[in-house]
């Protein structure tokens, strides 16, 4: 089986936390993410930013595992953004509505700002 | 262009790579090519996921020709599971809610980016998946 490369690792940033996502989001990368997200809700997260390489790829796999965190994020009154994510998946996410739940930044820093600003 | 591979995930990426790199060929814009490797990854992953079941002793083929200005692929499986409409997509609200599977958008995705596609009749009891996607030369 090709099984995808996929890393994924947090770190916490002006109160914002990040999960970095280096790779690809299918259906292989389940466990991985839902643990990172599971981890920072564990530390208190209110605030929470999906951190994208602008060269990955997503599929429709990929997407039913972020539509899973948005029913979290929305269960634990979480905001949640996403940056780094190339023009073609900035519409691909607007396709599928996931941008009405989780702001869609062009990379980190106007995350952060946006986070602060809505604060 | 033809292409065959193994009914495993992951095999979608090198039938998206190899499709992107004749379509760019061909002189296919950036943004098109982009659409064109994300229909064609759905389409292959229905195959796989779908019509062969996930079983790796079956076969994907894609073929592609192009022409003019478009590029048309043709995804073809060999049918365990034979395409059935569900009907309409479910909304992310639904979804979000619990009153609708996750998954199930591949469809959607490939009818909002390529310009055609739909399964067509198959004398050999495969599902045989056809999208086809218009670009500007550059």
């Amino acid at each position: 089986m090709l099984e995808d490369e996929l890393s994924v690792s947090t770190r916490e940033r002006d109160g914002v936390a990040i999960i970095d996502l280096v790779g690809d989001v299918t259906t292989f990368a389940e466990e991985k993410i839902n643990s990172a997200y599971a981890q920072v809700t564990g530390q208190g997260a209110k605030h929470v930013l999906l951190n994208f390489r602008q060269n990955d790829y997503i599929n429709s796999a990929g997407i039913a595992i972020l539509i899973g965190i948005v029913t979290e994020v929305n269960r634990n009154s979480q905001k949640l953004a996403v940056s780094g994510l190339s023009q073609h998946f900035q519409k691909i996410f607007r396709m599928v509505g996931l941008a009405q739940y989780a702001d869609i930044y062009q990379d980190e820093d106007e995350a952060i700002k946006g986070f602060t600003t809505a604060a | 262009m033809e292409l065959s591979f193994p009914s495993e995930l992951g095999y979608e990426k090198i039938a998206r790579e190899a499709v992107a790199a004749f379509a760019h060929r061909l002189g296919c814009d950036r943004e098109r090519v982009e659409d064109l490797k994300t229909a064609l990854s759905e389409a292959c992953i229905n195959a796989i996921e779908h019509g062969n079941r996930d079983t790796p002793g079956l076969r994907v083929d894609v073929s592609c020709i192009g022409a003019g200005d478009r590029l048309e692929v043709e995804v073809h499986d060999r049918g365990l599971k034979r395409y059935e409409s569900s009907g309409t997509v479910a909304s992310i609200d639904l979804k979000l809610r619990g009153l609708a599977p996750r998954r199930g958008m591949g469809l959607m995705m490939i009818a909002q980016l390529a310009d055609e596609a739909g399964f067509t009749e198959s004398a050999d009891g495969g599902n045989h998946f056809r999208l086809v996607v218009y670009f500007r030369k550059l």
